[in-house]
Parts: structure tokens; sequence; C-alpha cells
């Protein structure tokens, strides 16, 4: 990847659960403005690799630093993240992203609102905003996390196979959207998926996932080769075994 | 009824606005009780303040210290991470919830106290409540009242996602630390006038009845703590009216006003239901 600033870079880390070794012997560096994809199979570890870059899970061995102990990355988890049974409507959901700004008690400011309606109609939220999260659909209840990262303004994003349930095109709208972040704003963008299909255009690199490794590759390294649709996991896991 | 209660207020003050105070406070911290899944710590905590009572009354220490003593030490206690060990929390809330009951009836038992005392420190009166009770009681929970507003939205966030709240920079330990030590010392103050029963059945009857109907989260906390305040009003007046033990018949209305939520859901969803039908 490009020399440029490094914004997480990991060394020697080894990640899992107890005992468990999930992932280890990942060394990363992720310059700023990077739109990186991890793919692999369920259960390879991507999850677990970006939530150890998140500060949430703290690795067996190695070392991560990151920036956000100052400026909180906007994370999309998975949706089942969000407790349903709490009434928070999907506009409530979206303004969490501005804690780091508001803290305890400010109000968003009228620019955050405007920011808010903006990104609610570039995802066709906005019939859903009162609804409450445990109202809205599967697609619905992702955006609604997605409009929380990009409401944070944050300068990295971490997402967490965040398009897994939305319709085609809202995926591939939403993908464009990062893509153009990264490109246009220098933002960087850190997101697990299963298959390459979508972002393989949009991304220079990506990282494979798999057999508790994690190999950076230029994008159409991880193509199979003659196979102008492919990148579908069976393929990764069949290139990778080759290798 | 209007009378009744004017000529209530005048005989009994302290009890009012006792009542008044510990419905409001309880029925909105027993929002995130509810929400949160917690409803045994509620049952458990105001059991374990009763146990608290009887025993610094028998050792002639102040009831509001014993039981903040020992609620805040089953809090501490049930902060520890059980999920990781090989007990669900559940079961060590059920232990702890044993030893109160058993403990508080053995205290009681061999403290030479009469019936009427005993029933007092076991069920609580609210009738009773002396100016130092109510002394006790406002400047504990107004407090705690105070810091759940005024901390709201780091404690929902924490609790609503708290992996997400962790990436935002939220001290997730801290703030749910912070909301259970509030939650242990209102049901500590709470309970030598209000018991276990009535403790408990104001941190989950009325916050259950307002989530059935509404859907935004601060309108549930100030319909569940309305809720509270009107059960705690029409319980007193029919205690008084009919000479019936104030803290149960406060507690039953509660479970009526839950029940009434329930039918107006019901009733409220018919249109709903019959369009879908028609469709």
């Amino acid at each position: 990847m490009s020399k440029q600033e490094t914004i997480v870079r990991c060394r020697g880390l080894t990640i899992g659960y107890g005992r468990e070794v999930v992932l280890r012997g990942v060394d990363l560096d992720v310059p700023r403005g990077a739109f990186l994809p991890f793919v692999g199979p369920n259960g390879a570890g991507k999850t677990t690799l970006l939530r150890a870059i998140l500060g949430l899970l703290r690795p067996l061995d190695g070392t991560i630093e990151t920036p956000f102990d100052h400026a909180p990355p906007g994370y999309v988890p998975q949706q089942k993240a969000v407790d349903p049974l709490y009434p928070l409507s999907a506009e409530q959901i979206a303004l969490m992203g501005l804690y780091p700004r508001l803290g305890w008690w400010r109000k968003p400011s009228a620019a955050d609102r405007k920011l808010l309606d903006t990104i609610f109609d570039q995802l066709a939220l906005t019939p859903h905003r009162r609804k409450t999260y445990g109202e809205l659909s599967g697609g619905t209840k992702q955006k609604a996390l997605i409009a929380r990262a990009f409401l944070s303004g944050a300068e990295v994003f971490i997402m967490d196979e965040p398009t897994s349930e939305l319709d085609e095109p809202s995926e591939i709208e939403v993908l464009h959207h990062l893509a153009r972040l990264s490109r246009e704003e220098g933002k960087t963008v850190l997101l697990a998926c299963h298959a390459l299909d979508h972002v393989a255009a949009l991304a220079e690199h990506a990282c494979l996932v798999n057999h508790g490794r994690l190999r950076l590759a230029p994008v159409n390294d991880l193509r199979p080769v003659g196979s102008p649709i492919g990148n579908r996991q069976s393929e990764i896991r069949s290139e990778e075994g080759g290798t | 009824m209007f009378h009744d209660i004017a000529d209530l207020f005048a005989m009994f003050p302290e009890a009012v606005i006792a009542g008044a105070v510990i419905a409001t406070v309880c029925a909105c911290l027993g929002v995130f009780v509810i929400l949160k899944r917690v409803v045994f710590i509620g049952i458990t905590l105001a059991q374990v303040a009763a146990a608290g009572v009887a025993a610094a009354m028998v050792l002639g220490l102040s009831p509001f210290l014993g039981a903040a003593a020992l609620t805040l030490a089953t809090v501490t206690v049930l902060a520890a991470p059980f999920e990781t060990q090989r007990i669900p929390r559940d079961a060590v809330l059920g232990a702890i919830f044993v030893l109160a009951a058993g403990g508080s009836i053995l205290i009681v038992a061999k403290s030479g106290f009469g019936l009427t005392e005993v029933k007092s420190v076991l069920y609580g009166d609210l009738i009773l409540t002396q100016r130092g009770d109510l002394a006790v009681i406002l400047a504990t929970l107004l407090p705690a009242l105070l810091a759940l507003v005024l901390f709201w939205r780091p404690i929902v966030y924490t609790f609503a996602d708290r992996e997400a709240a962790r990436v935002l920079g939220i001290r997730v330990f801290v703030w749910e630390l912070a909301y259970f030590y509030i939650l242990g010392i209102v049901v500590s103050a709470a309970s030598k006038v209000g018991g276990a029963l009535l403790v408990f059945a104001y941190l989950v009857v009325p916050p259950s009845a307002a989530l059935l109907v509404t859907r935004r989260l601060v309108v549930a906390a100030i319909l569940s703590a309305s809720i509270a305040l009107l059960c705690t009003l029409v319980g007193l007046y029919l205690a008084f009216r009919f000479d019936q033990p104030t803290n149960h018949v406060i507690a039953v209305a509660t479970f009526a006003s839950l029940l009434l939520a329930a039918i107006a859901r019901l009733v409220a969803s018919i249109p709903r239901r019959r369009a879908r039908t028609r469709r």
C-alpha cells in the first residue's frame, strides 16, 4: 500500500478468546485514506480482528496502535449489537454518533440536525426516523447504524459486514459512498465482508482472513484467474488453499 | 376522594410526601430494571435492604445505614463479570435473595420486637413515616433522581449498545456501576417505610405499564413515574378509607395500572389489526 501516514499499526498480533487463538502473527499498516476490505469465510476472524483494532478485545500477544483514544472511529457493528427492547428511534440511534462532541448534556446543533437530515435522505431512512430500532427491518437497522457512523464525522470508519442485510442497490450505494469518503475526503474505511463482489472495483488492496492468518494483497491477486465475476467465498478459500 | 386525600395529607404529610417521592424515583429507575432484564436484581436489592433495616434496628443503628451497607455490598458483588464464570448472575442473585429473606426473619425473631414492630421492619409501612425517615428519603432520592437525569445519555447508551458506547469513549463499566449504586442507595433509603414488596412493585410494575403504552424512552420514564405517583395517592386513599395495609393496597393498585395499560394497548391495536385483515 502507498507510503502515507499510518493510522492503524498492528505488530506481531495474536488475537482470540481465552485460550483459543483466532488469528496469529498479524502485521498490518493501514495508511490514512485507505479503503480496505477484510474478506474471508464465516468464523475466519474478520470480526475478531476489527474488534481488536477498535480496542474491544485485548490482544493475546503483539501490539495495536490507533488514534482512537482521542478520536473515536465511526463504528458499524453487526445489527444485533443494539438491544431492540430499548425504545430508541432510528434518529436517536444515529444521534449516538455525536456523543464524543456533545457529551452528557449538550444538544445537537442546527448544523448537526441538517447533517442528520441529509444522511437520512441519502440512506432512504427518513420515513423510518421515528420508528424504534426494534420495529425496523434488518436492512433498515443496518442503515440506522451506518447513519450513526456517518453522523459522527469520524476520520476512520470500521464496519462489520455493514451491508449484509441491504438490498443490492442500497449495498452498492453505501459502498460507493464509503469509497468516495476515502477517495475525496481522505477518510479511512476498514470493512469486513464475506465476498469481494461489490468492493473489488472500489478497493486497491484487500485483506484475506483465513486459516488463522491474514494476507494483505492487491485486489486483483485475490481474484481467481479467468473468473470475471469471481471472489465468492469458496473461490477465495480454494485460492488460499493453493498458496 | 379529594377531601379524604386532603385529610390524609393533613394527618400524615410525611407519608404522602415520602410515598410520592419513592414512587417517582423508583419508577423512573425501574424503566432500566425492565429494559436491562434485571428484574431479579430489583427484588433481591429490596430484600437485602429489608434485611439491612432489620439488622440495624436490632443493633440500634440507623436503618438507612444498615440497608445501604448491605445493598451497596451486594451491588459491588454483582458487578463481577459472572457471565464468564461457571454460574450465571441470576444464580448468585437467587442465593443472595434466599440469605436476605431468611436472614431478616431470623434477625427479627431474636429481636424481642412486638408483632407490629416486626411487621413494620419486614414489610415497611408508608403511613408510619416519621420526619426523620422523610429527611433521609428527600436527602437521598432527590439527588439520585438528579443524577439519573444528568447522566441519562451515557447510561442509556451503555445499556442499549455497550460495544458502540465503548467505541464512543463511554466508560461503560463506570456508568453501569453508577446506575446500580444509585439504585442501591434509592432502594436502601426507601426500604424502611416502603418495605421490600412496595419498593419492588415500584421498580417493576409502573415501568412495565409505561413501556406497554409508549415507544419513547423519556416518555416511558415520565409516564412510569406518573403512574406510580397516581397509584400511591389512590392506594393511600383506599387504605385510609377502608382501613387496609397501605403498602399492600398501593402494590395491588400498581398491578391494576399494568392491567389497564395492557387493555389500552389491546384496544389501540384493534384498528391496526382490522386494517391488516382487510388488506
